[in-house]
């Protein structure tokens, strides 16, 4: 047999790479501005599409689906090939998939600012969009799987086998968690409500993390780690133990974001347990990484690329032990909610998927551009000033965290609670978040050196676009001994591959989302709650549209010092009628599940206003749009009509009354403001706000008895 | 501590137990997996990575 010439299409790797250097960038610096308007409310330029609600979605979307999701198909488009020996399966294929993708991050930068979202954390993109990711990403597993079928190596590296399973389950995660009813071209209701809402969306959340952030990280560290340190992974055993443990332990985990909620309590449970177990197999791919170094430690000395690594390892490592900490119910109680968690996830992004992606960009560009690394010492310097700035990043953070939860759960020797008034807390800790956003600004001064240092190497090296190969075709498989471990038939065979890890990860789905589905003793009704009236209703999504849920929660956990503060903890009947649910996962500011009542009308008026009026110091932007723009009653009729066909039960015909309904709510609201000299037109958006925030736990107030 | 986390399992408690059995049978699978897989295929799979790159380039077609 004759060995057959192939080239390796290397240009669509440096697409990807300059997507990830630019996107990295922008999301960065939009994560910067956010950082600032939590100590500057002002730096939102008073412009309702740069505030904070508005594009701290944006950052997160911006790294997590174009920073490190170009970087994903960047390290896939150039290990893939080389593990296999073949070029990818379609330059078509590629093309489409690389622009689709910057398609979709561009409708993102322009949607998100617009407030048009499903604040549904990480999946924040309307209806529209969410099919065109899915597109998008079949297109991707069709050149994935195209090329493996070409292959000219009978065994897929495990390298191989980590993308198998991040193309799998980041198409079960997506699809399941996009089950929206579309109302309009750019709005939707999810077709889960309150409990069940939030746990289909933290099953989607922490596994965003988990086979977006992790699974394809890890297959990237197999293929880049021993190349870069030019010696065989450590143990290659350990990492089919771990690939296979992880993927099946991390799907059980997403119930630990939502302790001391509603949520039923074995399900909890089943989250913290599986949390627990992460530890091993999480540790067990950072040790074997770690340990691929063995007998090359001298190398760490002065190749920056390897130093990069060794942080990036460290880094997963330190988020992998404290995530399981993190779940134990104790430790819960105070890090939830707070700048803690802030801290956890930019150490896994800063320093896991940051550090790691850099280490390849350093490492790939001057071998596709067949040249040297431009400076060695920029290099360096972007080493230094990036590990500060996780560093100056995350150790505020923590101060931070701690600091303000202690703080709210502190009781006077008379029983009353120490700081009764929640800004006092955020007062206390604003020098932490100046801090932070120093450490940010560090980070990103380094990747910008790095994007100058990866420029100049390109300029002086020319681009092998068409790398040539070469490699023995594959002998028909009639040919081969029959092979007697399972395992070593499973890696040649890609299909069963990605049918035994869909399996893997369907096990824990099920056991875990269907009770909570299906079973509605799970949810105890409360006879007292009632739907939303049509102005609540809009005046909710206008709470959507600017993401009021990215600062305040809707949750009150049964612990004394939120019933003091907040009123009666949170029960699942409350949330029946909730699509999408609204109980966020940060309090930036107090959780405003039980605000209804609390205030008078002028209040909010004057607070949404300008929020220093009401309470000096303040951090709140201003929402003074919300006193001029009209308010959309056209979708009333589209909005309820959804409603009754997600089940909440508005009488059949009531479309035709909402938006009188609707008036009259207004009329009375705009009637009570100009009691206290407060001249509003009823169809301004505030008040639709302030009929939502004054109905917010008034079901429960008015009746407790349930059924 | 680890008292509190066994009083307040709430509800069903067949299902942690069904769950940490499932675990525990796909552990030991994916274990007995591991020790029937030979030497001589590990240090060919984890030598991948190694043995990859083509060192004549003077074919390859520039930009």
């Amino acid at each position: 047999m004759q060995p057959e010439k192939f080239y390796y299409d290397n240009k669509i790797v440096r697409d990807f790479g300059i997507a990830t250097v630019l996107w990295g960038i922008i999301g960065m610096t939009v994560g910067l501005i956010a950082a600032i308007q939590l100590y500057h409310p002002g730096a939102n330029m008073h412009n309702q599409y740069t505030t904070f609600g508005r594009i701290r979605p944006l950052h997160t979307n911006a790294v997590i689906f174009a920073f490190v999701g170009n970087a994903i198909f960047m390290g896939v488009y150039y290990s893939l090939q080389r593990l296999l020996k073949a070029r990818m399966f379609s330059d078509v294929l590629s093309k489409i998939h690389f622009w689709g993708w910057q398609l979709i991050i561009v409708s993102a930068v322009i949607t998100l600012p617009l407030g048009l979202t499903t604040s549904h954390e990480y999946a924040e993109l309307e209806w529209p969009i969410d099919i065109a990711i899915t597109i998008i990403w079949v297109v991707f597993g069709f050149n994935m799987f195209g090329t493996i079928f070409k292959r000219r190596e009978r065994h897929l590296y495990v390298a191989i086998w980590f993308y198998i399973a991040t193309f799998v389950t980041i198409a079960v995660l997506h699809i399941v968690n996009s089950f929206e009813l579309p109302v309009s071209a750019f709005k939707s209701y999810m077709v889960y409500a309150g409990v069940q809402d939030a746990l289909v969306q933290w099953w989607y959340g922490h596994n965003a993390v988990a086979f977006f952030l992790t699974t394809p990280y890890l297959g990237m560290m197999y293929y880049f780690l021993p190349k870069m340190a030019n010696r065989p992974v450590y143990s290659y055993k350990l990492s089919i133990l771990h690939f296979w443990a992880l993927i099946f332990i991390y799907i059980w985990a997403g119930p630990h974001h939502l302790l001391y909620t509603t949520l039923p309590g074995w399900a909890q449970s089943l989250g913290v347990a599986f949390s627990i177990m992460l530890i091993a197999p999480s540790w067990g791919g950072m040790i074997n990484g770690l340990l691929t170094l063995r007998g090359a430690w001298d190398k760490v000395r002065d190749d920056v690329i390897l130093k990069f690594m060794v942080v990036a390892l460290t880094a997963y490592g330190m988020a992998t032990f404290e995530g399981p900490m993190l779940s134990l119910k104790q430790i819960n109680s105070i890090a939830h909610f707070s700048d803690w968690i802030i801290a956890h996830v930019h150490v896994g992004a800063l320093g896991w998927n940051g550090f790691l992606t850099f280490a390849v960009l350093y490492w790939l560009i001057p071998r596709i551009y067949k040249t040297e690394l431009f400076s060695k010492k920029l290099a360096s310097f972007h080493f230094w000033i990036g590990t500060l700035g996780i560093i100056f990043y995350a150790v505020p953070m923590y101060w931070a965290g701690f600091t303000q939860s202690l703080m709210l759960k502190e009781f006077t020797p008379e029983g009353m609670l120490k700081y009764p008034n929640f800004l006092e807390t955020t007062l206390q800790i604003l020098p932490m978040h100046v801090m932070r956003s120093v450490g940010g600004a560090m980070y990103l001064l380094g990747v910008i050196v790095m994007a100058y240092n990866l420029l100049r190497t390109a300029k002086q090296g020319s681009l092998v676009a068409n790398e040539a190969a070469q490699a023995m075709p594959l002998e028909p498989v009639h040919t081969i001994a029959r092979e007697s471990a399972w395992h070593r038939r499973l890696e040649r065979k890609p299909i069963q591959l990605m049918v035994a890890a869909l399996f893997v990860i369907l096990i824990g789905t099920f056991i875990e989302l269907m009770p909570t589905l299906t079973i509605s003793s799970n949810i105890p009704t409360i006879a007292s709650v009632k739907p939303y009236s049509s102005l609540e209703l809009q005046g909710r999504d206008l709470y959507i549209r600017e993401g009021c849920s990215n600062c305040h929660s809707q949750t009150v956990r049964p612990f004394r010092s939120e019933t003091e503060r907040y009123g009666e903890y949170s029960k699942a009947g409350e949330f029946v009628y909730d699509h999408p649910f609204l109980w966020g996962s940060k309090r930036t500011g107090p959780d405003l599940a039980r605000i209804g009542g609390k205030y008078g009308n002028a209040w909010h008026y004057n607070h949404l206003m300008d929020p220093r009026l009401m309470s000096p110091g303040s951090i709140m932007p201003e929402y003074s749009w919300l006193l001029t723009q009209n308010l959309d009653t056209t979708t009333t009729r589209a909005k309820i009509h959804a409603m009754r066909t997600l089940g909440v039960p508005y009488p059949v015909g009531y479309e035709n009354q909402a938006n009188a309904d609707l008036d009259e709510q207004a009329k009375a609201i705009a009637a009570d403001l100009a009691k206290d000299h407060i001249k509003v037109k009823s169809n301004k958006e505030v008040i639709a706000i302030i009929a939502y925030l004054q109905r917010m736990g008034m079901d429960i107030k008015a009746n407790k008895t349930t059924k | 501590m680890f008292k509190q986390f066994t009083e307040n399992i709430s509800g069903n408690q067949a299902y942690l137990l069904f769950s940490l059995c499932i675990f525990l049978l796909f552990f030991i699978v994916v274990t007995i997996m591991l020790i029937r897989i030979r030497k001589p295929h590990i240090d060919h799979m984890s030598d991948m990575p190694l043995h990859d790159s083509q060192p004549d380039l003077s074919n390859s077609s520039k930009q």
